[in-house]
């Protein structure tokens, strides 16, 4: 980097830091005259001599809009002033922390005429508000109306009693299956039952039938020291005294799927 | 109907429109009251006015976009200065209505504007932290400030309808705190 280069960069961060200063000033309400504005239009006027460049001057001319603007804001400043009495802001805050409570609102009645306005239900109101009251979840067997069910929750309702519907069609569809293949061959290995070419065909057969097991419909024997796992379809449901969870693992290699 | 009857049921309406809150904002535009009232809206406000003089009430004026009074908004307002006994009746608190006049001094002494930072430094030496916080919020709803995006508070559009900014700080200065605790006691 050259030395003009140099001296360009650290001109315009002192610009930006200018510019920074008034945007503060202006956005945070702080005492504009805490800025010296006779020192920076010097610093300014230094500056713009000792770099004669085009993009110094947008810069610079940016800088002397805000410094017009702080200017203004002086002046704004003085006339807020002289209307309140040239009350400094700090003496306000001392006066406050000094008071207690109650001196502060015996002063602040007199200056403070509230407005009136009464409140009144309206149909409109009303009406929001039953809307609200009907959204509620009932809190408990008390309440038997509300929870208005919206168009949306409809829907996903509805979604999934089709989706259930669909299972337990598919359900029924599979023990039918399986007590005629065991009405064929008697007692169905599970494997050969459930396998299928398409690993998701298998999934979908591996997970209905575990509804018919659970449910008591389908009986499981396993047997460790061969390996097999037999399947024995009832016709009526059969409720087990003390069930027993069975864990079968479907892999997914890629060799059989 | 008469002349005076139709005049005597168009002041009762405006009675209503005016003390009756029917937007979010208290209040009513001039243009409603043109619609309802007809043309000569400003005459029976006027007479509606010297009405309520005698209950201790008035109705003001607030010009929202220049000089035009039917894009102003009409207001009826306490006409004399409250007592401290009348704010608990109006359901306020003494440490609420002690902080709104907290932070408005604040920020009218400094020309309308405030950090956050600076007005909770001096309400956090009233209250603790969450109170002060929490009492600061309910002025922003309540419309007495509003607060920017800088976290900077300015004052809200009941502040400037509600408050005699010049006499506020007045009454700050010449609040003395002894002489205030031996008004207080004598009251109590």
């Amino acid at each position: 980097m050259s030395a003009a280069e140099k001296r360009l960069r650290i001109a315009r961060e002192e610009l930006e830091n200018v510019i920074n200063i008034c945007e503060n000033v202006e956005k945070r309400g702080l005492n504009p005259f805490t800025v010296n504005v006779g020192e920076l239009l010097s610093k300014l006027r230094k500056m713009l001599e000792e770099n004669p460049d085009l993009e110094y001057y947008a810069i610079d001319a940016e800088t002397m809009y805000k410094i017009a603007t702080l200017i203004a804001l002086q002046h704004k400043w003085l006339r807020e002033r002289a209307q309140a009495l040239f009350v400094d802001a700090q003496m306000i805050v001392t006066r406050l922390i000094a008071m207690d409570k109650k001196a502060i609102v015996k002063a602040f009645l007199r200056s403070w005429r509230p407005i009136i306005s009464l409140e009144q239900i309206t149909p409109n109101r009303l009406r929001r508000g039953m809307d609200h009251f009907l959204s509620l979840p009932p809190r408990s067997e008390g309440r038997i109306w509300g929870w208005r069910i919206s168009q949306r929750e409809m829907e996903f309702i509805k979604g999934r009693l089709a989706e259930e519907e669909e299972v337990a069609e598919k359900v029924e569809k599979l023990r039918e299956e399986l007590l005629m293949v065991y009405k064929e061959r008697g007692e169905v290995d599970y494997w050969e039952f459930v396998r299928r070419e398409r690993f998701k065909e298998t999934f979908e057969r591996a997970y209905l039938l575990s509804f018919l097991i659970t449910e008591g419909y389908v009986e499981v024997k396993r047997n460790p020291l061969k390996n097999e796992i037999k399947l024995i379809p009832r016709k009526e449901k059969v409720k087990h005294e003390q069930p027993v969870s069975l864990v079968i693992a479907i892999g997914v290699s890629g060799s059989e799927w | 109907m008469s002349g005076e009857e139709s005049f005597s049921k168009k002041l009762m309406m405006a009675a209503a429109m005016l003390l009756f809150r029917s937007h979010r904002k208290p209040g009513v535009k001039g243009w409603e009251l043109k619609h309802r009232l007809g043309r000569n809206y400003i005459k029976i406000i006027d007479a509606l006015n010297s009405h309520l003089k005698s209950l201790g009430l008035e109705v003001k004026t607030a010009l929202e976009e220049g000089e035009d009074l039917d894009k102003a908004r009409f207001y009826i307002t306490m006409a004399r200065p409250l007592m401290l006994s009348d704010i608990v009746t109006a359901g306020w608190s003494i440490d609420e209505v002690a902080a709104l006049a907290v932070t408005l001094s604040i920020l009218v002494s400094r020309g309308g504007k405030a950090p956050v930072k600076d007005v909770l430094e001096v309400l956090e030496t009233k209250f603790p932290k969450w109170k002060a916080e929490a009492h600061l919020e309910r002025a922003i709803r309540r419309g007495y400030i509003d607060k920017g995006e800088d976290d900077v508070l300015t004052l809200g559009w009941r502040a400037k309808v509600e408050l005699d900014q010049k006499e506020l700080l007045t009454s700050m200065l010449e609040a003395r705190p002894s002489e205030q605790s031996g008004e207080e006691s004598q009251e109590e």
